[in-house]
C-alpha cells in the first residue's frame, strides 16, 4: 500500500506499509525543466547527502527518521515514518510554555548538529515533527554538510531567524528568544560568534 | 464618474521613471530612461544627477502622451526605498516639490511592494508567490500576516548584478542580461557551476568567480552564458519552489528587470506546473523599474487612506519590505 502523503519542493513522499510498520519513502522526481545534468546532479547528491546526514545527526544525539534504503538509480530513500505533526502546524495550538519548551528543544538539536560541525540547511518548522509522545524529530537533510565553518552555521541560524519571521510573525520574538537560548545554552561560549554572525548575514544581501 | 490621477516617480537606482494610473488600474502613460553607465556599475551621484538632469522633461512626456495637465494629477506618489540615497533624495525631491506646487498630497511608496503590486493588476492575481529579479534584487516574496514577507533572498549579489559583472569580465556591453540570454542560445556544452541554495536563499558569488574562471580557461563564451543561465535560474527555481510547498499558495509571478530572461519564464512555468499553481510573467513594461508601478501602489495606499507630510517623508534606503504595513490588503 502506497499513499501520498507530501508534495515538497524537492520531494514526493508516500507513507508505505510494510511488515505490518510504516516507512516513508522520499522520492526525487526529475524536474523536466532542469537542464538534465543539474537535475540528475542534484537527484543524486541530494539522496545521498540526506542519507548519510540522517544518520550522522543521529550519531550525534539529534533524533532523526532511521534510513532502512537508498536507491541512487530511482533516487528514493526509505526510512521510517514519523507519526507526529509538523511543528508548523502545531504553533498556534500550544500554550506558551510547550511552545518555549520546543523551541528550546529546537534551539539545542541545533547546537548538537553545530557542536559535530553539520549544518542543517533548512531549518524551518515544516522539517520538525512532534510525534506522539512530545519528542522533537529533525527530518529533510538533503541540504545538510559537514566540515561546517562559522559562516555556515549563522546562515543555519539566519535561516531559522527568516523561518520564525515569515511564518510565525505573531509569535516571532518569543520562539526565536526560546530558541537562541537553547542554541546558546548547549552550545556555551562558542555560540556568541555564530550569533553575530547571523545578524551579520540578515544585513549583508539587503540592497545598498 | 471621477477617476482618481496619480502621478508616480520612481528613481530608486539607475533608472528614472514617471507613469500616471488612475484608480480603475488605467495606464496612462509610463516613461523612462535609463542610465547606462560608461564602465563599471552603477555611481549612485552620477545617477541621482541623471535623474535631476532628465526628470522634469520625463515628467512632461508622461504628461503629454497621458494627455492630461499638472492641473489633472490628484496626487503623486514616490518611490521612498529601499535604493541607493542619492537617487532616492533627488527624486523625492522633485516629488515633494510638485505636491507643494501643485498643493496635492503625497504618497510614499516601497519600490519592491509596488513591484508585486503592479503584477498583481497585470495578472488579476490575489495572492502570488513573487519572484523578484533585478539589478539589484533576488527575492521571493509572499504576503502573510499584513505584510509581504522575504521568504528567500540572495545571501549576496543579486542576479542582475552577477549577469552585468559577468558580462564585463567578457567583454559585453551593459546591461549584459539580454547578451548573456543571446549567446546562451548557441551554447552547446555545459560546464558544472557551483550551485548554492541554503534553504530558501541562494549565493551566487561562488559561481561568479568560478564562470570568470571557465573564461580564463578560454572555454568558449556562449558555453560559458548557458552554463550560468541553467545553474543561477536552477537555483531560482528551487527557492520558489520552497517558498510555494511552504505558502501552499496558488500562483506564481515573475517580476523585475530579469523577468524579461525567456529561458528563466520557462523553467518558472515549469515549476508552476509540477506544483500545479497559474503562472505569470510580468510584461516588460511593467516589469522593470518604472512610474506606472509607484502611481498604482500610491492609488491602492491612498484609497486606504494613507498619505504623508512632506516633513515625514525623508527616504529609506534601507527600507525592506516586510517593515511597511499592507493596509489595503488587510
Ligand atoms: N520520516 C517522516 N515521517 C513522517 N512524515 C514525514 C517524514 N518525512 C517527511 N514527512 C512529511 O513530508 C513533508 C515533506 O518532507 P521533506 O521535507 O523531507 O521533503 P522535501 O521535498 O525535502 O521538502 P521541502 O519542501 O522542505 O524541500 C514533511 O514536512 C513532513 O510533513
Ligand atoms: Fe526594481
Ligand atoms: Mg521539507
Amino acid at each position: 500500500m502506497k499513499e501520498l502523503i507530501a508534495q515538497g519542493a524537492e520531494s514526493v513522499i508516500y507513507r508505505i506499509e510494510r511488515w505490518n510498520q510504516y516507512f516513508v519513502l522520499k522520492w526525487r522526481q526529475s524536474k523536466p525543466y532542469l537542464f538534465k545534468d543539474i537535475d540528475s546532479h542534484l537527484r543524486k547528491t541530494r539522496t545521498s547527502r540526506e542519507c548519510k546526514m540522517l544518520s550522522v545527526a543521529r550519531t550525534l544525539g539529534v533524533r532523526t527518521p532511521a534510513v532502512y534504503a537508498v536507491d541512487l538509480d530511482d533516487f528514493t530513500i526509505l526510512m521510517d515514518y514519523i507519526e507526529g505533526v509538523q511543528f508548523k502546524q502545531l504553533v498556534s495550538t500550544l500554550t506558551e510554555n510547550q511552545l518555549k519548551g520546543f523551541c528550546l528543544e529546537f534551539g539545542r538539536s541545533i547546537a548538537l548538529l553545530h557542536k559535530g560541525d553539520v549544518v542543517h540547511g533548512d531549518p524551518t518548522t515544516s522539517n520538525l515533527i512532534i510525534d506522539s509522545e512530545s519528542r522533537l524529530w529533525l527530518i529533510d537533510f538533503g541540504l545538510s554538510e559537514m566540515n561546517a565553518t562559522i559562516e555556515m552555521k549563522g546562515v543555519d541560524l539566519h535561516l531559522i531567524h527568516r523561518a520564525l519571521e515569515t511564518t510565525h510573525w505573531d509569535l516571532q520574538e518569543s520562539m526565536l528568544e526560546a530558541t537562541i537560548r537553547g542554541y546558546s545554552d548547549s552550545l556555551g561560549k562558542d555560540a556568541m560568534d555564530i550569533l553575530s554572525r547571523m545578524e551579520e548575514i540578515r544585513e549583508r544581501g539587503r540592497y545598498h | 464618474m471621477l477617476v482618481l490621477i496619480c502621478l508616480g516617480l520612481e528613481g530608486t537606482a539607475h533608472s528614472f521613471g514617471a507613469g500616471i494610473v488612475t484608480d480603475d488600474g488605467s495606464v496612462l502613460s509610463n516613461e523612462w530612461d535609463m542610465l547606462k553607465p560608461a564602465q563599471g556599475g552603477i555611481h549612485p551621484r552620477e545617477a541621482s544627477r541623471h535623474h535631476s538632469d532628465l526628470g522634469p522633461s520625463i515628467i512632461n512626456n508622461a504628461l503629454e502622451k497621458a494627455g492630461i495637465n499638472y492641473n489633472d494629477i490628484d496626487f503623486i506618489a514616490f518611490s521612498r526605498g529601499p535604493g541607493l540615497g542619492p537617487c532616492l533624495r533627488t527624486t523625492a525631491t522633485m516629488a515633494r516639490t510638485l505636491s507643494l506646487k501643485l498643493d496635492v498630497p503625497l504618497v510614499d511608496v516601497n519600490h519592491c511592494v509596488a513591484h508585486i503590486e503592479i503584477g498583481c493588476l497585470e495578472s488579476r492575481f490575489k495572492d502570488p508567490v513573487t519572484v523578484y529579479v533585478s539589478g539589484g534584487n533576488s527575492q521571493v516574496i509572499a504576503y502573510a500576516g499584513g505584510r509581504f514577507r522575504t521568504f528567500g533572498e540572495t545571501l549576496d549579489i543579486a542576479i542582475g548584478n552577477m549577469l552585468d559583472v559577468l558580462g564585463r569580465e567578457l567583454g559585453m556591453g551593459f546591461p549584459a542580461g539580454p547578451i548573456v540570454e543571446k549567446l546562451a542560445k548557441q551554447g552547446t556544452n555545459y560546464h558544472s557551476l557551483p550551485y548554492s541554495v541554503k534553504g530558501m536563499d541562494l549565493s551566487y558569488s561562488g559561481m561568479l568567480t568560478a564562470a570568470k574562471k571557465l573564461f580564463s580557461e578560454g572555454i568558449p563564451i556562449p558555453d560559458i552564458c548557458f552554463s550560468v543561465q541553467e545553474t543561477a535560474f536552477g537555483m531560482l527555481a528551487e527557492i520558489a519552489e520552497r517558498a510555494i510547498a511552504h505558502t501552499k499558495k496558488q500562483e506564481l509571478l515573475l517580476t523585475g528587470g530579469v523577468a524579461r530572461n525567456n529561458r528563466l519564464t520557462e523553467i518558472l512555468e515549469g515549476v508552476s506546473k509540477r506544483h500545479d499553481v497559474k503562472f505569470h510573467r510580468v510584461s516588460p513594461s511593467l516589469a522593470g523599474d518604472q512610474g506606472a508601478m509607484i502611481a498604482w501602489n500610491g492609488i491602492l495606499q491612498f484609497n486606504a487612506g494613507h498619505t504623508i507630510e512632506i516633513s515625514d517623508s525623508q527616504v529609506l534606503p534601507k527600507w525592506r519590505t516586510d517593515e511597511q504595513d499592507i493596509i489595503w490588503r488587510a
